[in-house]
């Protein structure tokens, strides 16, 4: 998965590190706005009213 | 031609479909132990940097708030109902959690307020008023402003600021140092009641504090609470 991603990134090493890098972090930038919040809200894993 | 191909995209070397497949799996494995371990991040550090930046707002409403008292300085009960879900409600000081600990509370007790800080339960009675004032707050995660709630203990001072007064109240009723001490059930709503343990419609007579938070710290599976009982009230 990483090797085939890495194979398709353009450019010598420094460009495809970068590319590389930015897309991991474009990736966990999306978990912590979106993906958790919603698993967080979804699967009522931290309530602490009663009723 | 020769450097061409020298400098040429790499390819993959030849393995077997087995090879292939088990590395891809391994891949993914490793991919989803990575993101579980950073939604601990997200849990224990992300959600604090949200609620930091909305208590700083909040701040800055709630003195907002008391400027505009003292400017038509009539009735500070009003300023209650002018209150929509979410916006600041008052000061919650908590002196057994720290010399200074003091959050913002929040009017309401849904999701997004909570996040924002602890919430004050809607129906439940204003401070200083008879009745119970009922506030909730997370124990892990989003500023975890109840975190040493264990540590509560019976006596402990809990002091509240809004736009009508400074409230003292004194806990009756705590988990006095107990990891486990005062656990309820999620539906046991009796503890927020005007009168705790009487039915809803039953008239108060005193004016209360009640606190809920989540048991075990890092779940929900149960709930925890405080109640005390006020001790001094300076009406603006």
């Amino acid at each position: 998965m990483y090797a085939w991603v890495w194979r398709h990134l353009p450019g010598p090493w420094p460009v495809r590190l970068f590319i590389f890098l930015v897309l991991v972090l474009a990736i966990v930038a999306a978990l912590f706005f979106w993906v958790f919040p919603w698993v967080e809200d979804t699967f009522d894993i931290n309530r602490v009213t009663v009723g | 031609m020769h450097r061409k191909a020298r400098r040429g995209r790499r390819r993959a070397p030849k393995r077997s479909p087995f090879a292939v497949i088990a590395g891809g799996l391994g891949e993914l494995m490793l991919t989803g132990g990575a993101i579980v371990l950073l939604f601990v991040v997200y849990t224990l550090w992300g959600t604090g940097i949200q609620t930091a930046a909305a208590q700083n707002d909040l701040r800055n409403q709630f003195e907002l708030q008391l400027d505009e008292i003292d400017q038509e300085t009539d009735e500070p009960e009003s300023v209650y109902e002018g209150l929509e879900l979410g916006d600041a409600y008052g000061i919650l000081r908590i002196p057994r959690f720290g010399e200074n600990w003091e959050r913002i509370i929040v009017q309401g007790v849904e999701d997004e307020d909570l996040k924002n800080g602890p919430g004050h339960y809607l129906d439940s009675a204003d401070p200083g008023e008879l009745g119970n004032f009922s506030i909730a707050a997370h124990r892990s995660g989003h500023g975890e402003p109840f975190a040493k709630f264990p540590e509560l203990h019976e006596g402990d001072i809990i002091e509240v600021e809004t736009a009508t007064g400074v409230y003292q109240y004194q806990l009756y009723d705590a988990p006095n140092g107990d990891p486990d001490g005062n656990r309820i059930e999620i539906q046991d709503t009796w503890v927020v009641n005007p009168v705790p343990g009487e039915p809803r419609s039953t008239e108060p007579d005193e004016a209360l504090i009640t606190l809920t938070t989540c048991w075990p710290r890092w779940g929900s599976s149960h709930r925890m609470y405080a109640t005390g009982i006020l001790i001094n009230a300076e009406e603006r």
